[in-house]
């Protein structure tokens, strides 16, 4: 068994049916160190490793509380990899702006400071509202105007986030107002 | 107005979008394929010294690997058989490594698992069938003695001329017989 000649077997061996797609460079130098295929997407690390994109964040997802080069085993993060744009692609995007497959969905970041956080003042300052043009039979037109909601725990009186809240929250109740005085004019 | 605030119906502008989990496994698995396919013309191409790998049968996920013992070691000489499982999150996912002719080393247990670092805590996705098998041929002559699974190798492995003895008469009784 272990004696066996293991270099003829591989020679007689079927190759695989893909075998004929084989790399033009031989090198491998522009090569993803993960997919071993030409890079596409292409990024490479402060350490100077090529990787294509998706692979690269699957590999900083896979490990979220390492994150290393997966070559050198230097620090790496998201942030700190640099686009490769090659010369006649049209649409030269930021690879890293398109959301790479991933098997199990999205994950959440436990700290989320990113520059939608401000999404949420319609519900931190406790007023709601929303238009709508429905197909329910109660209304062509819905509008919906809500004071004073339930308030979460929003910003402490003072802070200058209290101070955009109140000035967002009476923003849109003339808004609200003006939209339903337009809608009794027309 | 007020008695809209509670209108259960209303949307809620705050909701987002449910994320949608993208069914990817077919793409997934093909990228794998593909990987293993690239190793396998590698390991082909290179014609490394001592260490080869096929898969086994068609099963791309599944490979034997050889590894021969290092010239000017105790394992000279000796040859080994291993079994290679990828996972389907290879190469995200260290291989399942096991060695499948009977090996007398520190680090190998009865049953032929491996304690290497890289294939467990310090695998990275660079790692290739070839690197793995490299890695393992060094192993076999530079065992890291700190945390044997075998201790009684690990113990005997100071006095090398000993060490090739036992060896050799374990590998003649328990991979001669075997064939």
């Amino acid at each position: 068994m272990a004696s066996t000649s293991e270099s003829e077997g591989q020679k007689e061996g079927d190759d695989p049916e893909d075998a004929n797609k084989s790399n033009p460079s031989q090198d491998g130098t522009f090569e993803c160190n993960i997919c071993l295929d030409t890079a596409h997407d292409a990024v490479v690390s402060m350490c100077g490793h090529l990787f294509c994109w998706p692979c690269l964040h699957q590999w900083l997802e896979t490990r979220p509380n390492r994150q290393t080069c997966p070559v050198c085993k230097a620090g790496i993060s998201k942030e700190k990899v640099v686009p490769l744009y090659g010369r006649g692609n049209a649409k030269q995007e930021d690879p890293r702006t398109k959301v790479p497959p991933r098997p199990q969905g999205q994950r959440t970041e436990p700290e989320n400071n990113g520059p939608f956080q401000s999404f949420n003042w319609g519900g931190d300052g406790g007023f709601q509202m929303s238009f709508g043009i429905g197909a329910f039979p109660f209304g062509l037109f819905a509008s919906t105007v809500n004071l004073g909601g339930p308030r979460l725990p929003g910003a402490q009186p003072g802070t200058p986030q209290f101070e955009e809240e109140q000035f967002l929250s009476k923003l849109f109740l003339w808004v609200a107002i003006l939209f339903i005085f337009w809608l009794l004019v027309a | 107005m007020a008695s809209q605030n509670r209108d259960p119906a209303m949307p809620d502008v705050r909701a987002k979008p449910a994320t949608t989990i993208s069914n990817l496994n077919s793409k997934e698995s093909h990228s794998v394929t593909k990987r293993l396919q690239q190793e396998l013309m590698a390991l082909m191409m290179c014609g490394d010294k001592g260490i080869s790998a096929f898969p086994d049968g068609d099963n791309l996920f599944k490979w034997v690997g050889t590894i021969h013992g290092a010239q000017s070691t105790v394992y000279e000489g000796l040859t080994y058989k291993l079994s290679l499982e990828f996972p389907c999150a290879y190469p995200y996912q260290a291989p399942v490594v096991k060695f499948q002719t009977p090996c007398f080393h520190p680090n190998v247990d009865q049953s032929g698992n491996i304690c290497l670092d890289i294939l467990k805590e310090k695998w990275a996705a660079s790692y290739d069938v070839r690197s793995i098998l490299l890695s393992i041929q060094s192993l076999l002559g530079e065992p890291n003695n700190e945390s044997p699974l075998n201790v009684q190798a690990a113990d005997m492995w100071i006095d090398q001329t000993a060490y090739r003895k036992i060896l050799h008469e374990k590998y003649e009784t328990e991979v001669k017989s075997r064939n």
